[in-house]
């Protein structure tokens, strides 16, 4: 860690330019490690570098980002949300089951909204009032929503949705999936919350050093609880882009989705520890991860060898950023 | 702990389904998750058969899928409360030796259902045969597309049985066919989001894809999704019959599925164990036919769950 006690205040008190400049460098070895991936596979076949493929891996690339999104806000206060894919299955079986109930895609909409932002606010009350360990914490809420998952879905799947609520997935804007306008909308929002807004900064410092941050007159537990509101929230909306995507919900649809979900954020460069990262890096980490799957199936790379390709190119793209990091940090 | 997670899963599961007589033979049925439409099946095929039998039934699930210890401490717990019979489901075929040789050694009688066990007594097997299963579904899906052209295999989890076996099914029915070529051979984790975005994948590698095999039902509605948001025509077959598979066949969204019996393997798990302790005769074995569901009888295999009845155990395994 090479960030100081006092990243946090610096970056509120010097402002932008500074925080741009610390920033760039990690910002361009991170484009550099999804470039190198890109060439890599182009040069390896032909099928990578076409329009059909690109639409794929940007439509995957915002599935796995948009649960990401909220979750590096929580990582950035450092915390950390176990509970997110979970969090995305109930969310998706309770909207499937409102949608089917009522055919309205407003309903299916609220309640997988609602259901999100419920966890999110139950997990943020856990670790501030109840002073729990954001990794025991969320833990728990893991198993608890999967409880309720599978005793709500009780082994039976919900298919079948209206094409007006199927857009939001499964759509097109001008020959481009909806997903990810939905992906571009959340990434100017989440780099605006993070880098123009008093909260973004507060959440920097916080996870910075939160005893300095609660000194400073920071309001810590509120700040957290939000940003594990937030949290909730775009697992939430996932769960409806997944629902859209594939129309229909079963109990295990969460599971293989959380830890993605952390490795997109970790490996986008935010840390562990909180105070250090970007929305940016995170969609970077989403890219990669949804690249590596891409690139596997393109290449018929065999089932065995697939989680050892995947294992080295994780590494890699660690070890490009530490490097970056140390850079980035002279 | 372990004790509230079973009454718990009791309660919730069990659906209290045999207010049989009190002294009713009681019959613990092990599946191994919460989340596989198949082994729903087969519960409420259990709870059907012991309806029908005046027996009582008791279902321990693991609270994490497909958990092998607590699949064991759970058999620990049945040692000491000594059920009349025990219908298992293995969660891994031999890890769990050691647990049936617990139940054999207490004198408990145990029927194996679904995944054939690889070690251990048993009353009985009842369940269908994987590679049947993927040879059966292979051939009707070659057949529809002619006999010739290029095919994707959707397999599942790597290094799980059931996969191997229902992929080696599927291999060994485009070996029968020359014209028939398998252009790509992945995983889709026997899960509906992963099979989905891998055929996305591969429609990108691959501009001509006439047939897909996928090892079960959930994969191949993820497939079917991702044809259709490529805008590409493929026939593709699954395996298991569950009612959301039956749906896309009759609508001609998938070519078909190979079922699995599911409902009919809990009921002839539950008969085998009540006939075995009323002394009556039961098969070694009664493995179930590769029967294909395609658009022609789909109807004969979409029958609601509730209030089915389980057939007549004799009729059946003659």
């Amino acid at each position: 860690m090479t960030t100081t006690s006092t990243a946090g205040q610096d970056k509120a008190r010097v402002g932008v330019s500074l925080v741009l400049s610390r920033e760039l460098v990690p910002l361009l070895y991170r484009l550099l490690v999804a470039a190198l991936l890109c060439s890599t596979l182009a040069l390896l076949t032909e099928s990578f570098l076409t329009a059909g493929n690109a639409v794929n891996v940007l439509r995957q690339t915002s599935l796995l980002f948009l649960m990401a999104t909220g979750l590096t806000l929580v990582v950035l206060t450092g915390g950390l949300d176990l509970s997110v894919g979970a969090n995305v299955g109930l969310s998706a079986c309770l909207a499937a089951i409102a949608l089917k109930a009522t055919g309205s895609p407003f309903a299916g909409i609220i309640v997988g909204l609602c259901t999100g932002l419920a966890v999110g606010l139950a997990n943020g009350l856990l670790v501030t009032y109840l002073r729990m360990p954001a990794f025991i914490a969320t833990y728990g809420m893991l198993w608890f929503l999967q409880g309720v998952t599978f005793t709500v879905m009780a082994g039976e799947t919900v298919h079948g949705f209206p094409s007006s609520f199927r857009i939001i997935g499964s759509g097109f804007l001008f020959g481009v999936p909806v997903p990810v306008f939905i992906m571009l909308a959340f990434l100017a929002l989440g780099t605006l919350l993070t880098r123009y807004t008093t909260l973004g900064q507060q959440i920097y410092a916080i996870g910075a050093n939160r005893e300095a941050a609660r000194l400073s007159g920071i309001p810590v537990r509120s700040r957290i609880i939000l940003a594990y509101v937030l949290s909730g929230g775009t697992a939430g909306l996932a769960s409806l882009v997944f629902l859209a995507r594939l129309n229909s919900a079963e109990g295990d649809i969460g599971e293989p989705l959380t830890l993605p979900a952390i490795a997109a954020v970790l490996i986008g460069g935010t840390s562990l520890f909180g105070g250090v990262g970007t929305v940016f890096g995170t969609l970077m980490g989403a890219l990669v991860l949804t690249l590596v799957l891409n690139g596997m199936n393109l290449l018929s790379i065999q089932t065995n060898w697939q989680p050892l390709v995947t294992g080295v190119i994780i590494i890699v793209a660690v070890f490009i950023d530490t490097v970056a990091r140390r850079r980035g940090a002279v | 702990m372990l004790q509230q997670t079973r009454i718990l899963l009791a309660a919730l599961l069990l659906t209290a389904s045999s207010p049989s007589s009190a002294d009713g033979e009681r019959i613990a049925v092990m599946t191994t998750n919460l989340t596989n439409p198949h082994f729903q099946l087969v519960r409420a095929g259990a709870d059907a058969a012991a309806r029908r039998l005046g027996a009582s039934v008791t279902h321990y699930v693991p609270s994490r899928a497909d958990s092998i210890p607590e699949q064991m401490s759970q058999i620990e717990d049945l040692v000491v409360r000594k059920p009349s019979a025990v219908v298992f489901v293995p969660a891994d075929h031999k890890a769990l030796i050691p647990g049936v040789e617990r139940l054999n050694a207490a004198g408990i009688p145990v029927v194996n259902v679904t995944t054939r066990a690889a070690g251990g007594k048993f009353v009985s097997f009842v369940g269908s045969d994987d590679y049947d299963l993927g040879l059966a579904a292979g051939r009707h899906l070659l057949r529809a597309i002619g006999g010739t052209g290029n095919v994707v295999i959707i397999e599942g989890l790597k290094g799980h049985v059931v996969s191997m076996d229902r992929v080696r099914g599927f291999m060994d029915a485009v070996k029968e066919n020359a014209g028939v070529k398998v252009v790509a051979s992945q995983t889709g984790n026997f899960q509906r989001l992963p099979a989905n975005q891998v055929m996305e994948n591969l429609l990108q590698a691959h501009p001509k894809v006439d047939g897909v095999l996928a090892a079960n039902d959930a994969m191949a509605s993820g497939v079917v999704e991702a044809l259709e948001g490529a805008g590409r025509r493929a026939k593709v077959i699954g395996i298991n019959g569950t009612k959301e598979a039956l749906d896309a066949v009759r609508s001609g969204r998938m070519e078909g599925t190979a079922d699995y019996s599911s409902f009919l393997q809990g009921c002839l798990g539950v008969t085998a164990a009540v006939r075995a302790l009323r002394s009556q005769v039961v098969v070694n074995e009664f493995v179930f036919p590769a029967n294909l569901i395609d658009r022609s009888n789909v109807d004969r295999f979409d029958i609601p769950t509730e209030g089915r009845p389980c057939p007549d155990y004799e009729a059946l395994v003659k």
